[in-house]
């Protein structure tokens, strides 16, 4: 639309004009009022339903798509370790162990199912790898049922794709899933700029009232009084419920923390028990192999203690004794292994600490993931309400400006 | 009505393209490769300068074999006696010669039982021995820093080897053949000048084909070799004759072709300097010879490469 110089100038002369006598000035006033609240309580109903909808992300998706990356990489983990004991077992393969491995690696593929939904690239490759993988020990278990050394070789071929492909794209996955986590904690946070625009309202509703008592010498205007109350009260209403969800949102920091901590423990652990198992199977030529296992446990004391200082549970506090005590039956293969009592060394690899510390860490895991589901669920409760509330007051305040000037208007009539 | 409505679309359909169907692309299929499978362009370097000449399969005298449990004291044998077992290193992935057999999880094999014979020969107790498992590559560093005494695993005699470690006499006398898919066309050495060939990392074998073929894959284990022939990542093996005979009698598709185009002499590695030890498991190795025991665990393993020859005679420098 083009507005030709001349009525574009007598408009400016037509506002300036009535920004010249008190009744024009009442009338600008009223509409920037109106407009104001109405585009205050917008803005405000539009921060919060972002806050509403990042918090809503976290409960239903984030969250349990990270935890699914997560899993995914477990799993794969645990099924490489498991392929390993089964095969230095000798004899016929275990049927706990085969159970194990199965149900790792149904569960890696139940896992990357459902992380396929945010990450279809990085799922992608570990879908076309799987497969691969799992033939690969096929081939391997099919070769040892006959007593074909060739069957090691098939375990470590399977290995090394397992250690060079799924789980540095698991590992990429599961990182880009808790980066979405960190993002939708950042858009629930404070909204300043709408707390701003709302403060600002309110002072202007103030000024307007000292102005009306300036020009028209009455002490209140009782449209304005509700107008200003109603503004005060979203401005309330909206501070306290971002600073409580903010609150929230940072302890759902702390525990989403927690989490990526403790899950990094759990796939410590599981590396550290496939790296004391190869060693084994590799008879005296598992020194990288022990060399990995120290590098591992040292990085998984790190993470206990970590998890300890983020907040001590039960749970942790298991989970480092069983670490302990662990390390202690390390130490005792290691010393028959390297004394030349293979079987001795095979026969303690069979110990319960290594279970009974995945089970404190997937206790412990679920513990803080509870957690964080509770902050979440909290952080969204205290929202219920406000984005209603917040138009409802908007309306009175734009109602309430209108009328209290309104009166004063009709004085000049 | 249906049939405007139809031309209506139509209409439109012809002056709005939609976007092309979408199509699933696929990935490149995987192909895994044994773990640090390498190719190899030239020969080791050792290959480069010729090599240098010696008599290399003249070993020392033993003396007279002392009786189990009363080593000399003071010897490198009181020492493994007071140990209490020996340390040898072994392979696991040679079927035949030293392999983990899978039922048991025992490592066993022809190799295995010359390293046995020695223990008995200390202990009178062929049980009292520590197997390490060692890769081709890692035979001579195992021995040059003590974690093994001895190494008994398909290892060749040769000059080079000879600088940094010491050998017992030949106890066995093999010969570098190829191992192939039975359909391949490949009849010997000969026929693989543009062929890509598996060997492990640290052989003799892998000197010896290096300029004969287009391509040389190394891996760390034979049996990392055969995966590859099985997945068609190489067309052929190419090394002792123990060793394929052991990898063909994994695979009934696979064959050993060719007569043998070198000599391999296989000695037990002993570390550089303990001349006792040596003379030793010379001793052992010529009681095995007189009393039957190598033509006994050459028939209990190696009967797929042939009925039992004569063992090898021995030859000493004194």
């Amino acid at each position: 639309m083009v507005i030709d110089s001349q009525p574009r100038q007598a408009l400016v002369r037509r506002v300036t004009g009535l920004a010249r006598s008190t009744p024009g000035r009442l009338s600008l006033i009223v509409v920037v009022l109106v407009v104001a609240s109405l585009a205050s309580g917008w803005l405000t109903t539009w921060s919060v339903d972002r806050q509403e909808r990042a918090l809503e992300d976290l409960a239903t998706r984030s969250e349990p798509l990270a935890h699914a990356a997560q899993e995914v990489y477990r799993a794969l983990q645990d099924a490489d370790a498991t392929a390993a004991s089964a095969f230095l077992s000798g004899g016929l393969e275990p049927s706990q162990l085969r159970e194990r491995y199965e149900k790792d690696i149904a569960q890696a593929q139940a896992a990357l199912s459902v992380a396929t939904a945010s990450s279809p690239d990085l799922t992608a490759t570990l879908a076309a790898q799987l497969p691969v993988y799992t033939g690969l020990i096929e081939t391997a278990r099919t070769n040892n049922r006959q007593g074909f050394p060739v069957g090691a070789a098939y375990l470590r071929e399977a290995s090394g794709l397992m250690r060079t492909q799924l789980l540095p794209a698991a590992q990429e996955l599961y990182r880009a899933e808790t980066d979405r986590v960190s993002r939708a904690q950042d858009e629930a946070d404070f909204p300043w700029g709408s707390v701003g625009v709302a403060l600002a309202f309110v002072i202007a509703l103030v000024l307007t009232q000292r102005y009306l008592t300036r020009r028209t010498n009455r002490l209140l205007n009782v449209g304005l009084l509700v107008a200003t109350g109603a503004a005060a009260v979203s401005l309330l209403w909206v501070t306290t419920v971002s600073v409580l969800v903010m609150n929230d949102v940072s302890d759902s920091r702390a525990a989403s923390q927690k989490v990526d901590v403790l899950a990094q423990a759990r796939i410590a652990t599981l590396t550290a028990r496939g790296e004391e198992t190869l060693t084994l199977v590799a008879r005296g030529a598992g020194q990288t192999y022990e060399k990995n296992f120290v590098e591992v446990s040292e990085r998984l004391e790190g993470l206990l203690d970590q998890a300890t200082r983020l907040g001590d549970t039960e749970a942790v506090d298991q989970a480092m004794r069983q670490f302990r005590q662990w390390q202690q039956v390390h130490q005792r293969i290691r010393e028959a292994d390297d004394a030349g009592q293979y079987n001795d060394a095979v026969a303690l690899i069979d110990n319960p600490y290594f279970d009974s510390l995945d089970e404190s860490l997937v206790r412990a895991i679920g513990e803080a993931r509870q957690d964080f589901s509770d902050e979440v669920a909290v952080a969204r409760a205290s929202l219920a309400g406000t984005v209603v509330g917040v138009l409802v007051l908007a309306v009175i305040g734009a109602a309430g400006s209108a009328m209290g000037l309104w009166q004063r208007l009709k004085e000049y009539r | 009505m249906r049939r405007l409505a139809l031309a209506a679309v139509m209409l439109l359909g012809a002056c709005s393209a939609g976007p092309a169907p979408s199509e699933v692309v696929p990935r490149s299929a995987v192909a895994p490769q044994p773990a640090n499978a390498s190719t190899v362009s030239a020969a080791p370097s050792s290959a480069a300068n010729p090599p240098p000449s010696c008599d290399a399969t003249a070993s020392l005298r033993p003396g007279p074999l002392p009786a189990a449990g009363q080593m000399p004291p003071g010897s490198t044998m009181a020492k493994i006696a007071q140990r209490g077992r020996l340390i040898a290193g072994v392979d696991q992935n040679s079927y035949l010669m030293g392999f983990r057999n899978s039922f048991s999880g025992e490592i066993e094999g022809f190799d295995v039982d010359v390293a046995r014979q020695i223990a008995k020969a200390v202990f009178g107790d062929e049980k009292k021995v520590q197997f390490k498992v060692v890769t081709a590559a890692e035979r001579i560093p195992m021995l040059q820093s003590g974690a093994v005494d001895v190494v008994v695993r398909t290892m060749t005699i040769t000059c080079d080897r000879l600088k940094d470690v010491d050998f017992s006499q030949v106890y066995y006398q093999a010969g570098q053949r190829v191992l192939v898919r039975r359909n391949s066309g490949i009849t010997g050495v000969e026929s693989l000048a543009d062929k890509r060939v598996c060997v492990a990392s640290g052989s003799t074998s892998l000197g010896n084909v290096v300029n004969r073929v287009k391509t040389t894959v190394s891996v760390p284990n034979w049996t990392d070799c055969l995966v590859m022939l099985q997945q068609g990542q190489t067309d052929a093996i190419s090394t002792d004759d123990t060793i394929l005979a052991g990898l063909a009698a994994q695979d009934p598709y696979t064959e050993v072709v060719g007569s043998r185009f070198t000599d391999e002499s296989y000695g037990v590695g002993v570390p550089k300097g303990q001349e006792d030890l040596v003379r030793f498991v010379n001793g052992v190795l010529e009681r095995m010879r007189t009393d039957g025991t190598w033509g006994g665990i050459y028939r209990r393993w190696l009967t797929p490469l042939g009925p039992a020859p004569t063992p090898p005679v021995a030859r000493y420098r004194d």
